[in-house]
């Protein structure tokens, strides 16, 4: 049996009286797609940027691929993972077209320039393939600081598939995006995950609008309350653990995980 | 005709135009980076610093290229370790570096004898001057700035763009940086000799400020700061002889030149756009 392609054991951060993680137990296996909710301050994106080797866990670990994630092991295991990391309103200052940026999400950019420098457009079959599956190949020469925040968007994930990545991490991909746009992103995130045999952890604040297309859900506060997997409901009083009096927020209308596709699902409702 | 003709006699031309060729590629090439991590007050504070480096080299007797390339680098190195968790953020660091070898070097300088020091030379750059020592001095500093942009350039490049997704693809973000403000040091010492201390940002930013306008990718970018870069230094250092005006001041102008005539064609060219029927 092969290993599994995240494997965390006791993992936690932040000083002893106040962790922003506590004792994170999680595993999950290929073409696994994850929804990590939680409420603001829940350590999601420390939690995602840990996995991504930005930030050093204070105790316990994390296994990619089976193989312990550190310092000399990082940058070979990098390469595998693609990260999405959360929306900064900055303006881009560098003149790029679209396919360069996407461009710098394959494995070897950074390699050295002579390496390169005689392959014309290296990965360039990649790098359209990564702009079809956002829609966003016709706009491959344009310039991308010309483009609105949502097409931004699009692009930067488009960067984080180029190198198909064995472990996707997303970290509110969906901001910036239209409910349309939005729905196409996880249809698009189901598919790979399933086709390809991708896994896939996104955060997410919007539960109702992700438990249709993921395999499994992890309620996220300091530690993991639950981690629901196909088929389950979240219970009661796990939201109220989590979110307390505001539950009714979230709550209502999360159905079961990953039940039905969401036309189906509207007519099973009917 | 007749000027160029004339300019291609003279010695002194002959012997400079190599070294500021030589300088005029690296500083252009560098400024890409420059604008790309927005360095370009570090330049300001690196080359003033560097007239401490100067004075301590006037003062004990050393070499002063070598060890002013020594102090260049370590001023660099002590502004990339500011404690910027305690917000001295970078440009709070550099104004006071900046300011405090300053200080320094006027000291030192003052205390040694007049004939020793060529200030003008220091302050606006001298590059008629050149001697064979240092020409090897700045060849050995050009080849170690060219060969960690061709080791780095692209790596530099993302991080620019988006640092945390850089770190993120495993490549080792803050080495990298160091290595980029080491470059950026060496280029800052190189330029003194051709511009002065005062001068020296003017070919750290101007060129690739002039690319800004037209490149749509780093290899772009990188071409045209080095075309235009060439174009500004031949076209100063001939006006400078023609007009018998210091030639690192000349330069910079010709490269301001260049950056208004950029600015101008860009603007022409997004009006020209605006008037024609919008795609899509």
């Amino acid at each position: 049996m092969s290993a599994p392609y995240l494997h965390i054991s006791n993992l936690s951060f932040g000083p002893d009286k106040a962790p922003v993680l506590d004792q994170i137990n999680l595993t999950l296996d290929a073409g696994h797609f994850m929804g990590i909710i939680g409420p603001n301050g829940a350590g999601k994106s420390t939690l995602l940027s840990m996995i991504a080797g930005l930030l050093h866990p204070d105790s316990g670990q994390i296994e990619l691929f089976g193989k312990t994630l550190g310092p000399l092991s990082r940058h070979r295991l990098l390469k595998q993972v693609g990260f999405l990391n959360q929306l900064h309103d900055h303006e881009p200052r560098l003149p790029l077209r679209v396919r360069d940026v996407v461009a710098m999400g394959t494995p070897d950019y950074a390699a050295p320039l002579w390496k390169t420098l005689w392959q014309k457009t290296p990965h360039e079959n990649a790098i359209m393939e990564a702009l079809e599956q956002v829609e966003m190949a016709d706009l491959a020469d344009r310039d991308f600081r010309h483009l609105s925040g949502g097409q931004r968007q699009r692009i930067r994930l488009a960067r984080a598939l180029v190198r198909k990545p064995k472990l996707l991490l997303l970290d509110e991909p969906s901001a910036a995006l239209d409910s349309k746009r939005q729905d196409q992103l996880y249809a698009l995130l189901r598919r790979l995950s399933s086709e390809q045999g991708m896994t896939i952890i996104m955060v997410e604040h919007d539960i109702a609008a992700i438990t249709a297309y993921v395999d499994s859900v992890a309620c996220l506060n300091r530690r993991i309350h639950y981690h629901a997997m196909h088929g389950d409901q979240i219970p009661e009083n796990i939201w109220t653990e989590m979110y307390g009096d505001h539950v009714h927020i979230v709550a209502h209308d999360a159905g079961c995980i990953g039940c039905a596709h969401p036309d189906e699902h509207l007519e099973e409702d009917r | 005709m007749e000027m160029i003709n004339q300019f291609l006699a003279s010695q002194v031309m002959q012997e400079s135009l190599a070294p500021a060729l030589l300088i005029a590629v690296v500083a252009s090439s560098m400024s890409v980076m420059v604008m790309a991590h927005r360095l370009s007050f570090l330049t300001v504070g690196v080359s003033h610093a560097s007239l401490a480096g100067l004075g301590l080299a006037v003062t004990l007797s050393l070499p002063l290229l070598p060890t002013a390339t020594v102090f260049a680098l370590f001023v660099t190195f002590l502004l990339a370790s500011m404690p910027k968790r305690q917000g001295i953020t970078e440009d709070a660091g550099t104004g006071m570096l900046f300011a405090g070898s300053m200080a320094l070097g006027v000291v030192l300088i003052s205390t040694a004898s007049r004939y020793e020091v060529d200030l003008f030379g220091l302050l606006f750059g001298n590059i008629l001057t050149i001697s064979a020592t240092e020409m090897e001095w700045l060849l050995l500093v050009a080849a170690a700035i060219i060969i960690s942009m061709l080791f780095l350039a692209r790596a530099w490049w993302s991080i620019a763009f988006d640092p945390i997704t850089a770190a993120a693809s495993g490549l080792p973000v803050s080495t990298m940086r160091l290595v980029l403000y080491g470059a950026t040091g060496l280029t800052v010492i190189m330029c003194v000799k051709l511009a002065g201390i005062v001068l020296t940002t003017g070919l750290l930013v101007l060129p690739a400020a002039c690319a800004w306008f037209w490149g749509r990718s780093l290899s772009g970018l990188w071409l045209l700061s080095v075309i235009f870069s060439v174009i500004g230094t031949i076209a100063g250092l001939m006006i400078s002889y023609h007009k018998d005006w210091p030639s690192g001041a000349t330069i910079v102008l010709a490269l301001c030149c260049i950056f208004i005539l950029s600015w101008g064609g860009a603007w022409l060219k997004q009006r020209a756009q605006k008037h024609k029927p919008q795609e899509s």
